[in-house]
């Protein structure tokens, strides 16, 4: 040994480490929590925040005005209704998926983060799919949660909340599926672009832009517009209609303007949903599983 | 058991070969992977790693099969890339605590463990700034640490001081000789500067053009090798020729004259001879011959070989 320094004091040198690893699933889990954290800017600096939680309290404020004035008058009106929520919000989804994905995805390639992730106890597969769940999982709060708030608040508004829960219980089936299909969809869609597009700015434009183009110029023109079944088809085109296709269709409710226009079995739009969320989250394994690095 | 195998390994990009049916076997200890630039060296590192397929031929790290064990491989590895790998926006503590538990480690001893390797690597108060503001040494410090915080037991360092100002660079290779000899991890060191190599290494592992050029201990290298560096103000060449009807081996350019020093101890006879030639000494060096002389004299037979 050579003789110790100035300062060695506080040189505990290097030990080794006998402890427990986890490994594989461990690593996984890390990674999702990591990846969660991420898409609302947690352990970032305030201005990553801002996006995220604005968007949240934004999707959750149509339940919350429910909430108040069904508490406030004590008169039964339901002006939200669950079946039309993600009408009102949709944008409110559309940026948060266009922010949050390209977060996701796009840091660890702009930094170059990868090899870092990929020198270490797990596969590529395990990194996709850590991130696509920690991106489905943060749609949650803006899906799932106000739903949440206006069920509850609505039990609590009504003087018999046993009696609530009692005729409405039936509604908790469609609010959960339709939730967790309308996060996997704009998540698998968002995160299979971002994967795309490596530019974070230019994700968020084509994520948002597709979205907005689809849903409100493209789709609508075909279907109002197209007097055939081609034309009819559009409807498919446009991310918005589809999800309102298969939440009213959840719920059991007549469909929105445009697919009556279309004029399509409302199973339709949830199997496509189901489809598209499965290939991108397809495509986003697969072409991680490829990157060259 | 080496630590490393690779036999028939080839990895073919369209237009170039960056490995050539590579055969290597490197023994545990501070290994040196050399060669110039694009001579295949982070490709390699990069298919031990898996972060690469091979194009043909196998590869075993630690006494497991690259293309089917990969992650059992990366529990027990650590990789610092040559290039930028560090998000800005984070600090350092942050970002090696959640690489951590990526690599396997609970919650609290990924952070303990954090704590410690950064303290290892030199970097105190500064681990809890954002990393956009480092210097060039500090984010090279991370990029070890990352690589060091899970306890591996071989670390694949690429190009660890690029990048890096002299004093930097000393401080980087003393980190890495004191982690490789007192702490006991494997290291293969790939870099384009022999002396570096040299002064931190056990062993070498010489490639170029993707084929394997020498491989050895970077003793095996150097032994029986030197010379003394005579600098006159006369004729240097009428020095040699004296020396060498001494029976030394000496060879004369301008005013400096190489003698070999192969055992033999010519400092009087070069003194007497000095004298007798009616010349001025200038100056007397030894020159331990270093790996670079070596392969310099390599790359000139080679040149006038057919």
């Amino acid at each position: 040994m050579t003789e110790p320094r100035a300062g060695a004091i506080y040189d505990l040198g290097y030990r080794r480490y006998g402890g427990a690893r986890l490994g594989r699933g461990h690593a996984i889990v890390s990674l999702y929590v990591h990846g969660l954290r991420s898409a609302f800017g947690l352990g970032r600096r305030t201005r990553a925040k801002i996006f995220p939680i604005g968007l949240i309290i934004f999707a959750i404020i149509p339940a919350f005005l429910q909430v108040a004035f069904g508490a406030l008058t004590s008169e039964d009106i339901e002006v939200f209704r669950a079946e039309d929520y993600y009408g009102y919000i949709n944008l409110a989804l559309a940026v948060f998926a266009a922010v949050a994905a390209p977060e996701l995805l796009g840091r660890d390639q702009r930094h170059r983060t990868l090899p870092l992730y990929f020198s270490r106890a797990f596969s590529r597969h395990d990194y996709a799919l850590a991130r696509l769940a920690a991106m489905v999982t943060a749609m949650f709060a803006l899906t799932l949660l106000p739903q949440a708030l206006l069920f509850v608040g609505n039990a609590l508004a009504v003087d018999d909340f046993g009696g609530y829960f009692r005729d409405e219980w039936r509604q908790v089936g469609p609010i959960v599926a339709s939730g967790v299909l309308v996060s996997a969809f704009f998540a698998a869609t968002a995160m299979a672009l971002a994967a795309t597009v490596q530019r974070s700015m230019y994700a968020i434009i084509s994520i948002l832009g597709l979205f907005i183009v689809l849903s409100f110029a493209l789709a609508p023109l075909l279907v109002n517009f197209v007097d055939n079944l081609a034309g009819r088809l559009g409807v498919f085109l446009s991310p918005f209609a589809v999800v309102d296709g298969f939440t009213r269709w959840l719920f059991g409710v007549e469909p929105g303007e445009l697919a009556a226009t279309a004029d399509f079995a409302g199973g339709s739009y949830f199997l496509w949903a189901l489809a598209l969320s499965v290939l991108g989250c397809a495509f986003v394994v697969r072409r991680y599983g490829r990157k060259s690095l | 058991m080496p630590l490393i195998e690779t036999d028939g390994l080839t990895k073919r990009y369209p237009g170039v070969t960056a490995l050539d049916a590579l055969d290597v076997s490197v023994e545990p200890g501070v290994v040196g992977l050399v060669g110039a630039n694009g001579a295949g060296k982070s490709t390699l590192i990069k298919i031990l790693l898996g972060l690469l397929p091979a194009s043909a031929g196998r590869a075993r790290v630690l006494d497991r099969d690259v293309a089917a064990e990969g992650a059992a491989i990366r529990q027990f590895t650590g990789y610092m890339p040559e290039h930028d790998c560090l998000p800005p926006d984070l600090s350092a503590t942050e970002f090696v605590a959640h690489l951590a538990r990526v690599s396997g480690l609970p919650r609290a001893a990924a952070r303990e463990r954090t704590a410690e390797t950064l303290r290892h690597v030199g970097l105190f108060e500064e681990r809890y700034r954002e990393m956009g503001g480092y210097s060039t040494g500090m984010k090279q410090r991370v990029k070890l640490a990352q690589a060091l915080v899970h306890d591996p037991r071989l670390v694949f360092l690429d190009e660890p001081t690029n990048g890096l100002d002299p004093a930097g660079r000393e401080e980087m290779l003393d980190l890495v000789r004191r982690t490789g000899r007192e702490f006991g991890i494997a290291i293969l060191m790939a870099s384009h500067l022999l002396g570096e190599i040299e002064r931190v290494c056990d062993s070498l592992v010489v490639i170029d053009g993707g084929r394997l050029v020498r491989a050895g201990a970077i003793a095996e290298f150097t032994t029986g090798l030197g010379s003394l560096e005579v600098e006159v103000d006369g004729e240097a060449d009428a020095l040699a020729e004296r020396l060498r009807g001494l029976g030394f081996e000496a060879r004369g350019e301008g005013a400096i004259a190489r003698v070999a020093l192969n055992g033999a101890e010519p400092y009087d006879a070069i003194r007497d001879a000095i004298v007798a030639l009616d010349m001025g000494l200038v100056r007397l060096e030894q020159r331990r011959q270093s790996l670079e002389d070596l392969f310099r004299a390599d790359a000139e037979e080679e040149a006038a070989a057919p």
